[in-house]
This record gives C-alpha cells, structure tokens and sequence, in this order.
C-alpha cells in the first residue's frame, strides 16, 4: 500500500493553495506593469481575481465539434499545475512530496499539461485554436532541451536529479562550479520566460493569433479555470526558478522556529513578485517576433545551457 | 501431472503452427478459417505467457536439447531470463492481435484470409522458436522463416505501393541476414560447433570480436530499423494488414534488438566500451529523426512506422548505456540501461500494438489512412478514441503511464553514467540526454497531431462522417492493451523489479534495487524517487479543487451549451478551414529543415534498389556472353555437322550396298 505520511501532504496543500491564490494577483501586477509602461493607467493589480470570479458566474459555450479532450482540459491543466505546485521547494529546501519532486517526472508534467493543452486547441475545432495548438506544442520542442540541459548541470554537480537535495546543495553556496551554475541559471530563467508566455513568444492579450490560441473557445466557468491553470503555470514557473536556483531567505527545514518560518512565508509573494516584475520588464522592452523564426532565438537559450555543462566539465 | 515451461512453450508453438495449418485446411470456409487462426493464436499466446511467467518470476532459466536431423547442428533450447522475457512480449500482444483479428480479417474474406491468418501464425512461431533456440543454425532458419512470413504479410494487398515495399523489405531484411550469417560463420569457424554455449566460451581477439559485433550490430539494426537502416520500415509496415503491422512494430523489430543484445552482451560479453558508445550513439540519432520524419507524415500508419524508429532508438540508449556499464565494470550501470531498455521494449510493444490496432480500427470504418480525410471520429468510435488516447499519452511518456517509467529510466540511466567515468562518457550522456528530451517533445507533438487530426474537430470527408464505432472483438483487444498500458505504469514497482532480475543476469548477475513499496529509485534513493500510483492519485483528485470552485461560485449561471460553430472572425466555418495535419506540422518541418534533407542522403534503400537494377542490367549482359561464346558456338556446329554428314546418306541403294561391303572389309581387316 501507499505508505504516506499526512502531515508532509497537507503541507504540500497549503503551499499549493498558497501559490494559487497567489496566481491572479502576479498576472495582475504583470498586467499593470505592462500599462504602466505603455503610458495607460491599467485595471489595477486585483483585476484577475474580478475577471475571474466574474467568468465563473457565466454560461460556459462550447462549439458542437468540440469533445471530451476540450471539455477536461482546463482541469488537467489546473489539476497538474497544482501537482507541481505540491512538489516543489516553497517554504523549506525540501519538498514536501520528496518522492515525486524530480526535475524529469516534473518536466514530463508540464508536457501532461501541454499534450492536454495543445489537443483541446485542435479538439475545439476552430482555425485560430488550431494554430495555437501547432505553436504551443511547437514551442514544447524548443524549450524542454533548454529546459532538461540546464537542471541537468545542477543535477550532476548535486548528483541528484531530486529537487529538494539540488536546492539544498545551492542554498549552501555555488562553491562548486559557481559559472557553471550562474549560466545555468541564465538558460533556465530563459527557458522559464518562454514558459510564463510572454513577449517575443507570446503575448497573452493577442489570443486569436499566438500561443495562448487554444484558449479562443473557451467562455465561462471553463474559462475561468482555465485562467487560474494557467496563471498558475507562470507562478508555478517562477517558484520552480526560485526553489532551485535562488533557495534563498527559506527555512532549510520545518524545525527551524517560529521566525524563520514566518520570514519563509512572507518571502514567497515577495520573490514571485521580483520575478514577475523582472520578466514584465524584459517584455515590454521587446518587440514581436516571427513565429518561424523562434528556433533562431532559442538557440540562445541552448547555447548558454551548453556553455554551462562545458563549464561544468571543466570544473569551474 | 504439472506442465513444465518448456512443456507450456511446446504447446504455445504447436498451437501457433495449428492454427496456421487449419486456417490452410479451412480455405474453401473463411469464415472457420479467420476463427482457427485468431483463437488458436491466443491461446497460443495464453500458453506462452503461462509458460514464461514462472520463469521470470523465479529468476531461474530452463533449457533442453535434442538431436535433429541435421547432424551438424543439435536442436537445443534455452529458455533464459531474456528469452523469457522477449516470449512474454511476443505473448502479451499475440494474445491482443488474435482477438483483433477474428473481426478485423473478415475485411479481407474473398481475398484470401485463410492465407494470411496461415502467414501470420507461421510469422508468430518462428519468433517465438527464434527467441528460444540456442543454436546459430537454427537461428538462422527460424529468423528467416520470420522474414519470408513477414515478406507475404507485406505484399498481401498485391497492389503496385505492396509489391514495391515487400520488395525493398526482402532485400534489406536479407542483406541483414547476410551480415548475421557471416558473423555466426566466424564464431562457428572459431570454436568448431554452431552452439551458442560454445561461442559462449570463447576468447576472441579484440578485433575479430570487434568485427563480429560490428556485422551482427548492423544485421540486427537492420530487422530493428535502426537509421541509416530504416528505410523499408516505414513502407513496409503500413502495408501489412493492422494486426500485422502491430506485430512487425510492436515485436519484430524488437527481435532486431534482441539479437544485438543477445550478440553483443550474451555471446561476446561487451567487453570493449565503444561498442556501447555505437549502440547509444545509433539509438540517439534513430529516436531523434524517427520521430522528427514521424511528424512531417499524414499517413497514419506510415506515421506509427516512423514513430517505431525513434522508439527502437529509445530503446537502443538503454542497451547502449548497459554495454557501456558492462565493458567498464559498473554493474549498476550495466543493469540500470539495460532495464531502461527492456522495459521501454515490453512498454512499446504495447502501445505500438494497440495504435496500430486502433489505426486498423480506422481503416476498418473509414477506408483510408491518410489523416487529412479523418477527423471528429472521437464522437463515433468513442471506445476507440480513449484507447487510443491512452496509448498516445503513454508514447508521449506522459505521467504516470507506462512510457514515462521506461524512460525515467532511461534518464536517470544516463544521468548515472554521466556522473563519473571518463571525458569521453561523461559528454555522451548528457548529449544523449537532450537528444531524449528533445524526442519526447516531438513525440508529444506528433502525438497531439494524430489523435487531434483523427479524433477531434469536425469530420472532413464522408467516410469519417458515417463511421461507427469497431466491432466487439477489435474494441476488446485494443481495451486490454491500454489497460496494459495503464498497470504497466502505476504497477511499476512490481514490473520494475522482475525486468531488473533480467537485466541484472546479462549484466553479470549482480543483485538490482530498483523498488520499495509502492517506489522506484534507480539504484539508489538518493539519486531520484518516482511514484507512479501517488501521481496517480493525485492527478484524479487536484482537478477536483477546480470542480468544486465551478461548484461553489455559481451565481446565476445557466447550464452548459454545446453547439453552434466554432468562431471564424465573423466568416461561416468551413471543415477545411482548420489546420491541417501538414500545416500542424509545417512550423517543425521548416524549422529542421535540414534533417528531413538528411533522410535523402542517408537512406540505403535507393541505393539498394538501383545496384540491384545494375546487378540485373549486369546479369542480362552477362546472360548473352554465354550464349555468344559457347552456347551459339554448339548450335551452329551442331547443324553444320549434320550438314557435312548429310551427304552420306545419299538415298542411293547402291551406295548404301557399298556401304556395308567397306565396313565388312573393314572388320575382316580387323579380325585377321
């Protein structure tokens, strides 16, 4: 039988819980982020919790070609965002589901959501979901080896692929193969960029056209849920780079007294809200690019996620 | 009285090779025919899995040899832990494609179904013999037996795409066995008997060693579809009837597999540490393009044919890195790959098989394979369409099916190897590493593609539109496998283990940990854990939170509607206006352009076909030759003599008097 101990399972529910209600509050400050910057005075920060409450309240319309797939879809995306969100290091070095918080079994969740994700979008049977659907997916293949090469490096210097022992062996230092880690770093923030949808490889309000098309048939309570999936995806996203790049300011176990866990917990919005508005400001100071031409792009990406291994290799 | 294994595994045969003969002796009544052929098959298949599930549970082989009537070569078998193993796979989906098959080859009654169940049992036993003989002699007779059933299950359509593909096949599959027959020659010329126990025991040089390695690797690698050998696979598979091709992807390609494990590690012991880097190396290149060619196609079936060549790949990486771990004396290593292999052989085995199947079930209802005329099929064949589901999730490694164990494996097998060793090892893993990620994302991708192009949206042609859901007994084989699927992956802490007892006897015997309760580790709990059932579990309740938020904030909302079209910016919706299966995949096939011109370059098969055209242009200018300088030479002398004896017989009585006086002067000179 399952042989579980309850207490790590309720704390991984509250840090689940804790990093949802968090979720619309980010896409929130990224949205006024992005008005601000464009010179408009913007919804303010709590719009996402109105819109969302509001779509829940509504008729939820599919087309008649639309299935099973596009039907669950914004579960499966909900409910594997709140997995990963139960298996990473939120208010400890550990994670509270140790067994399943491996960077492969993780990575592989996100393409669950994903495969979920990219189907309805065909599964809707409208043209612009369609498309949506092809780049989704398409944008799968050129960030997962950004993605696996750059937690690769700090797996092999740990010697674990676990998430909680690689945070734990950087929240004591980048002692070993400290470039090698920094570039990593860099790769996975960029891989984590494209992941959180964001400008030149997407842009969230832009939903006929670009990669959030699979989004195009969805109204009311689906909707909804499908906003809360994927606005957790992006915390989901930052706390995965947080957790295993910068373990920092959290406590490195559950005993560590009352301060520190209180200083744990507030760190959590406070980091996720540096990222966000880090990646907010990266955006908005770019412009739109050719979808055909991305490849070119993460090859960047890979690039530095390459270098990195090499430092590693090399021992530096 | 109890049966033995080898009891059980007699019978399994016989049954195979009697339901092959009734389904001859039944060709007047088809129906009796396709009824012996499918359920003598799987009670052949029961027999099989009866047979070896004993043997691998207890970890201890069985074996047995007899005189046969060539005196060179002894019939003697040996059920080890692998060829248990490869019977158990063999089983598990001959068991699937008979029961596919008493409703799937009436489609074909009038045009032969007895031959093909008659082929296609033939086909089984001669696997399953091949898998279990110990001796190279009979090795060979069974693993051509294997091709030529293979050959006509492949040119059954007799149409001119069949012909030309079994035709490539032949080839191939006997330059490949060319290849086998040297290697198995040089053993036999070095140790003086064709028994494996004896090749078993000898010593080679390295270079000969080298050599034989070298000749089975790309025999095998041939039958296996490996790139640069891969070039019938693709066209020779989708030809054959569904169930067929289920067995070729699912099974035969893993006996290409099987031999190089049983060559490289068996016979020869992996010894020398490039020959694994060879194998990981093919393994990585196939899984990348296999599955990059798998995308660019709308064929179904041609597009599963692809998709086996980066799963051969898949499992190649995991043998690669268990010969690497023999040759360098890391025996964890060596168990943890060659467990990542295997497993994800048994997993592939099933799920190509049961795509296969449910492509077969497509076919069956829509008559055509090319998915562009396809779709909203999920509304008509709806148990077909969540079989199907299933088996692309668990291709796309998806958690927590059965792909995602195997290749969690083979991950974490890499990431062992490429922790220490030399520079060498410690740079392939992780190439091999990105290359694995890179194809499960493309595999993901192709796999989204078939089951949205077939399954999802609006029908666009009217054979898609008029479908209905498959017959009982196709619906029931393609259901069992996917629950395969499904308990291979959450009952992985039960299969992981027996597959390690496998692995760990090629790798030298030394006792694998590879689970805990309901856990699975490779090697060590430190390095990374996964729990299949706790996913599992917590994937089925977490979207529970969200129905209960949808349950909760309800306001005044009204029921759900589903109907109307999809929107189209104002205009009316059209069928076609929707991606296609080539527009889905256009953003990856401009992006890589330059693989897919790779394929061109690289591809054996038109360089075989056209020397063979230069060998048969060759022979009919060498077929004149004779007749110019000898045979014609005799033809006209022949009557030229006759012409110049022709005078004798002048038709004059009077000479021929004078004839008969010369020669009695003649003889009474003699005489005298």
């Amino acid at each position: 039988m399952l042989n579980l101990n309850f207490q790590p399972i309720l704390l991984a529910l509250l840090q689940a819980l804790i990093l949802l209600a968090l979720a619309p509050l980010m896409t929130g400050i990224s949205r006024q982020m992005r008005a601000r910057m464009h010179s408009r005075r913007g919804p303010g920060v709590w719009q996402d919790y109105r819109d969302i409450f509001k779509l829940l309240k509504r008729q939820d319309v599919a087309p008649a070609a639309s299935g099973f797939v596009f039907q669950a879809m914004p579960f499966v995306m909900f409910g594997v965002m709140l997995l990963v969100a139960m298996a990473l290091p939120v208010f400890t070095h550990h994670s509270p589901l140790g067994v399943i918080a491996d960077i492969i079994t993780v990575a592989y969740l996100f393409a669950l959501a994903r495969f979920f994700f990219s189907l309805a979008g065909i599964d809707s049977g409208s043209l612009y979901a369609g498309l949506g659907a092809t780049r989704e997916a398409t944008l799968g293949v050129l960030v997962e080896p950004i993605m696996i090469l750059s937690l690769l490096v700090v797996a092999l210097i740990e010697g674990s692929t676990n998430i909680g022992s690689i945070s734990d062996s950087i929240a004591n230092g980048y002692g070993q193969s400290p470039t090698a880690i920094v570039l990593a770093m860099l790769a996975f923030g960029f891989a984590v960029f494209i992941e959180m949808g964001k400008l030149p490889f997407d842009m969230a309000e832009a939903e006929q056209e670009l990669q959030e098309g699979p989004l195009t048939e969805y109204s009311g309570s689906s909707l909804a849920i499908l906003k809360l999936g994927l606005g957790l995806k992006k915390v989901v996203m930052a706390q995965f780079f947080i957790g295993v790049f910068l373990p920092f300011g959290i406590a490195t176990d559950l005993n560590a007294g009352g301060l520190a866990m209180a200083i744990a917990v507030v760190a959590i919005p406070v980091r996720l809200a540096v990222i966000f508005f880090l990646a907010a400001l990266v955006e908005n100071s770019m412009a739109r690019g050719r979808f055909m031409l991305t490849s070119r792009v993460t090859w960047v990406g890979f690039g530095v996620a390459a270098l990195s291994f090499v430092f590693y290799l090399a021992g530096l | 009285m109890t049966m033995t294994s080898l009891d059980l595994l007699f019978v399994s045969v016989l049954l195979y090779v009697g339901g092959a003969f009734l389904s001859l002796l039944f060709a007047r009544r088809e129906e009796l025919a396709i009824a012996s052929a499918g359920v003598l098959g799987a009670l052949g298949g029961v027999a099989g899995l009866a047979a070896v599930l004993p043997v691998l549970l207890s970890g201890h082989g069985v074996s047995f040899a007899m005189a046969s009537v060539f005196s060179f070569a002894n019939f003697s078998v040996r059920v080890d832990l692998l060829a248990a193993f490869m019977v158990l796979v063999i089983s598990l989906l001959v068991v699937a494609t008979s029961i596919y098959s008493l409703a799937y080859v009436r489609e074909y009654a009038g045009r032969g179904a007895w031959a093909m169940g008659f082929f296609m049992n033939l086909f089984i036993a001669s696997m399953v013999a091949l898998v279990v003989v110990d001796n190279a002699f009979w090795f060979l007779v069974f693993f051509e037996m294997m091709s030529l059933a293979s050959y006509f299950l492949v040119i059954f359509d007799q149409d001119e795409e069949a012909v030309s593909a079994g035709f490539l096949y032949f080839l191939i599959a006997h330059a490949g066995s060319v290849l086998i027959l040297i290697a198995f020659f040089i053993l036999y010329g070095q140790s003086g008997s064709l028994e494996f126990a004896s090749f078993r025991k000898l010593q080679l040089s390295m270079p000969m060693a080298s050599v034989v390695f070298l000749l089975a690797f790309f025999g095998f690698g041939a039958k296996a579809g490996m790139i640069p050998l891969h070039g019938w696979l693709p066209r020779a598979h989708p030809a054959a009837p569904s169930h067929g091709s289920a067995l070729m992807s699912g099974v035969m390609v893993k006996i290409g597999v099987f031999g190089i494990i049983k060559v490289g590690v068996d016979l020869l012991g992996a010894h020398t540490a490039w020959w694994g880097i060879v194998v990981l190396a093919f393994g990585a290149v196939s899984a990348v393009l296999g599955v990059l060619y798998a995308i660019a196609e709308k064929d179904i079936k041609r597009l599963l044919a692809y998709s086996s060549v980066e799963n051969v790949g898949i499992i190649l990486m995991g043998v690669g890195v268990g010969m690497i771990g023999i040759a360098t004396g890391r025996p964890l290593l060596a168990g943890l790959g060659l467990l990542a292999g295997l497993y994800h052989l048994l997993n592939h085995a099933v799920f190509k098989g049961l795509l296969f199947l449910g492509a077969g079930s497509i076919l069956f209802r829509t008559h055509t394979k090319n998915m562009e005329k396809l779709g909203g099929l999920a509304r008509k064949m709806p148990y077909t369409a969540a079989a199907f589901l299933v088996g692309a999730m668990a291709i796309s490694a998806l958690p927590p099916l059965n792909g995602f164990v195997s290749e969690w494996f083979t991950y974490q097998s890499l990431f062992t190897m490429s922790r220490e060793g030399e520079l060498l090892i410690r740079l392939v893993g992780p190439a091999a590493i990105v290359m694995l990620a890179i194809t499960g994302a493309l595999a993901a991708m192709c796999f989204i593609k078939v089951y949205g192009m077939s399954f999802s949206g609006l029908p666009r042609s009217e054979h898609a539109d008029k479908a209905k859901e498959a017959p009982a007994a196709m619906v029931l084989a393609m259901l069992f496998l996917a629950v395969v699927a499904i308990l291979l992956g959450l009952g992985a802490s039960v299969v992981a283990p027996v597959i390690a007892g496998v692995a760990s006897s090629l790798a030298g015997g030394a006792h694998l940990d590879v689970a805990q309760g309901t856990l699975l580790f490779p090697g060590s709990l430190v390095q990374a854990t996964l729990s299949t059932p706790l996913i599992a579990i917590l994937l089925m309740a977490t979207p529970l939170l969200a129905v209960l938020i949808v349950m909760l904030v309800k306001g005044v909302r009204m029921a759900r509607r589903h109907s109307g079209d999809a929107w189209a910016c104002g205009y009316m919706q059209e069928g076609h206006m929707v991606v296609s299966a080539d527009g889905f995949a256009k953003p990856i096939s401009s992006m890589f352009g330059a693989m897919f011109n790779l394929r061109r370059t690289m591809d054996p098969g038109p360089l075989l076909q056209s020397s063979m055209q230069r060998l048969i242009a060759a022979a009919t200018r060498a077929e004149p030759f004779w007749d110019d300088k000898l045979v014609a030479p005799v033809l006209r002398f022949v009557p030229w003599l006759g012409r110049q004896v022709q005078w004798l017989q002048h038709g004059d009585f009077r000479v021929y008097c004078l004839y008969v006086v010369a020669a009695l002067v003649v003889l009474l000179v003699f005489t005298v």
